[in-house]
């Protein structure tokens, strides 16, 4: 965690903590009510949203999970509880399994070649020319900036069967089979293209962020390794790769963070088809919650996506919480 | 130096890669806007058409003049900028408190903001969709205001709270010995200072809300409240195959986020990577 460490560094925390010339607590007039009450004033409005607008629905959602609450409970206000039956529906449900596991492959795959693509991006920006990458950098600006519904249906045009600019490409250079080609016949090329498009959005974030990291390497460091006849691999291995390691660590955990639970491009894109190929687990629990009206499904659905959020970033939440212990 | 020699050579392929890069990510945005001008009827042919070469602005004039934009562009700014609004100013207090002041249960409140950051708000679908129910604000933009205000709060106060910390409290205390009150030394000194955190902090929000998605769509269901992404992800039936109207009503969509990105680009990487976890 030492790269995002430094942005703290220079800041009072806490009062245990060892402090730069910083005053115990902001004005030093700790007499009256009002100023020990101040903080908790100030504080309230924003514990209270968190409380109503998060926690709350978050416990709920447990509850939830464990009632019967379909259209006809709803209206008519039932509380039916029926233990472990959703889970036990969903997960004696095959097709369940297929699509948890469709959603964890594709979150791996999106997140390995995004932060690859942003590193690899991040270190050509070294290399580069001053103009060249200001170019660069404009066109990942352009990328980044886009809507994500604007985005999805301009990947749509690209990729239409019959008028979109890629088959067009493909024919003129020679591949005359793609003269009509349906890129959503399936489920893994309409999830490719969902992929791609996931890809090219998060690529500048995770591009800006390592650069930001990258430049901020000491110089000396390179110089020391280029003195000592390292190759380049050997200077990334020795040099480039210990000091953005947490940065790296950092942003990979954002993506899978992000990319697990995208609904909009794959909902936009196909509706979760072709005969439900593309359907991930947002997907299926808008489908169970708002489309069928199966709320306790759909909250049990919603646990399990948590859980298994959990599990993937297990490691990396242990060291968080970890690092984060001494210095609140 | 050898190293030189070769880092020219290097360099120039360097170049050569990061330029083709960089057709891969502006393609896209070069395609929405060229479409958006072309005339209809040159969309629709199997000739190559990578550059535009009879321009026009029908297709804008079609999306603008479409049943449903315009209310979806007016609900969209209604709800964004009302929820980010409401986060700024009550995000900004709790960042002041945490990070000027001391007290019992600061610790337990960082330790919520973070835990609140992490949610996965999209598996709050479910409670969100009950709760708004029993308010009666199902079909109601106070719903989504509310939810989009709920979903960017954590993120506006700790995002703030490291800019406040950044901003020195020496400079508060010289001009309260210069005679300025607390509000005074604070309206005076650190929230001029604070400007250009507070505005990347609310162009992050106002994005984050923008572009929602699940929400709009599970809790309106009444076309005339409709949201300017679920708008568009509906313009295959509004629009038929008219891709040039899609295209210029994508382009209208990106322009704002775009301008405010071009302000505030370099204070959204530090804001983002800082704020997202750890300030």
């Amino acid at each position: 965690m030492t790269a995002v460490h430094t942005t703290d560094a220079a800041v009072p925390t806490n009062s245990s903590a060892p402090r730069r010339a910083a005053p115990d607590g902001a004005p030093r007039r700790r007499g009256s009510a009002f100023d020990r009450a101040l903080p908790y004033l100030l504080l309230a409005p924003a514990v209270v949203a968190i409380l109503w607008l998060i926690g709350w629905p978050v416990l709920s959602v447990l509850v939830t999970s464990f009632r019967k609450l379909n259209l006809r409970e709803l209206t008519r206000g039932e509380v039916v509880w029926t233990g472990l039956d959703n889970y036990a529906e969903i997960l004696g449900d095959p097709e369940f399994w297929t699509i948890a596991a469709r959603t964890v492959v594709f979150t791996g795959l999106v997140v390995v070649v995004s932060v690859l693509a942003g590193l690899l991006i991040a270190l050509l920006m070294r290399l580069v020319s001053p103009v060249v990458r200001i170019v660069l950098q404009v066109a990942m600006l352009l990328a980044w900036a886009m809507p994500l519904l604007a985005a999805t249906t301009v990947y749509q045009w690209i990729f239409d069967q019959q008028y979109g600019i890629l088959n067009k490409t493909l024919v003129k250079l020679g591949f005359d089979g793609f003269a009509g080609f349906s890129w959503f016949s399936t489920g893994t090329s309409t999830l490719a293209v969902i992929g791609l498009l996931i890809v090219w959005q998060a690529v500048p974030f995770l591009a800006f962020s390592l650069y930001a990291g990258a430049i901020g390497i000491p110089k000396d460091q390179y110089e020391a390794a280029g003195i000592d006849g390292a190759s380049a691999w050997q200077t990334f291995r020795a040099v480039t790769w210990p000091e953005l390691r947490p940065l790296l660590l950092m942003v990979t955990f954002l993506s899978l963070l992000w990319d697990f639970k995208v609904f909009a491009q794959i909902w936009a894109m196909r509706k979760g088809g072709p005969d439900g190929g593309s359907t991930t687990l947002p997907v299926y629990q808008y489908l169970e919650g708002i489309s069928k009206s199966h709320f306790g499904v759909a909250a049990a659905v919603s646990v399990v996506m948590v859980v298994l959020l959990g599990l993937l970033t297990f490691q990396y939440l242990r060291r968080l919480v970890r690092s984060q212990e001494g210095e609140l | 130096m050898i190293a030189k020699k070769v880092s020219s050579a290097k360099k120039v392929t360097g170049n050569v890669v990061a330029l083709l890069v960089a057709v891969f990510f502006a393609f896209p945005t070069y395609w929405m806007v060229s479409t958006a001008l072309k005339p209809r009827k040159d969309l629709l042919t199997s000739g190559y058409d990578l550059v535009p070469f009879s321009v026009t602005g029908s297709n804008f004039a079609t999306a603008w003049a479409k049943p449903g934009f315009l209310s979806a562009l007016g609900n969209s700014l209604v709800v964004t900028l009302s929820a980010v609004l409401a986060a700024i100013v009550i995000g900004l207090l709790a960042a002041l408190a945490l990070s000027r002041m001391r007290f019992k249960g600061r610790k337990g409140f960082v330790m919520m903001l973070l835990v609140a950051q992490m949610a996965p708000f999209e598996a709050l679908l479910i409670p969100m969709f009950l709760m708004m129910r029993d308010l009666d604000l199902l079909d109601r933009l106070p719903a989504l205001a509310l939810i989009y205000f709920a979903v960017t709060l954590p993120f506006c106060a700790w995002t703030l709270r490291g800019f406040v910390n950044g901003i020195p409290l020496e400079l508060e205390e010289a001009a309260m010995v210069d005679g300025c009150g607390r509000w005074g030394a604070f309206r005076r000194v650190t929230l001029p200072l604070l400007g250009p955190g507070l505005v990347a902090t609310s162009v992050f929000a106002f994005v984050t809300a923008w572009n929602e998605f699940l929400f709009a769509l599970s809790l309106v269901k009444d076309q005339t409240k409709e949201t300017l992404p679920v708008w568009l992800s509906g313009f295959q039936t509004a629009f038929g195959t008219d891709w040039g109207g899609a295209m210029a009503a994508s382009t209208l969509f990106t322009l704002p986020v775009l301008v405010f990105f071009l302000i505030v680009q370099r204070k959204m990487v530090t804001g983002v990577t800082a704020g997202a976890v750890k300030g």
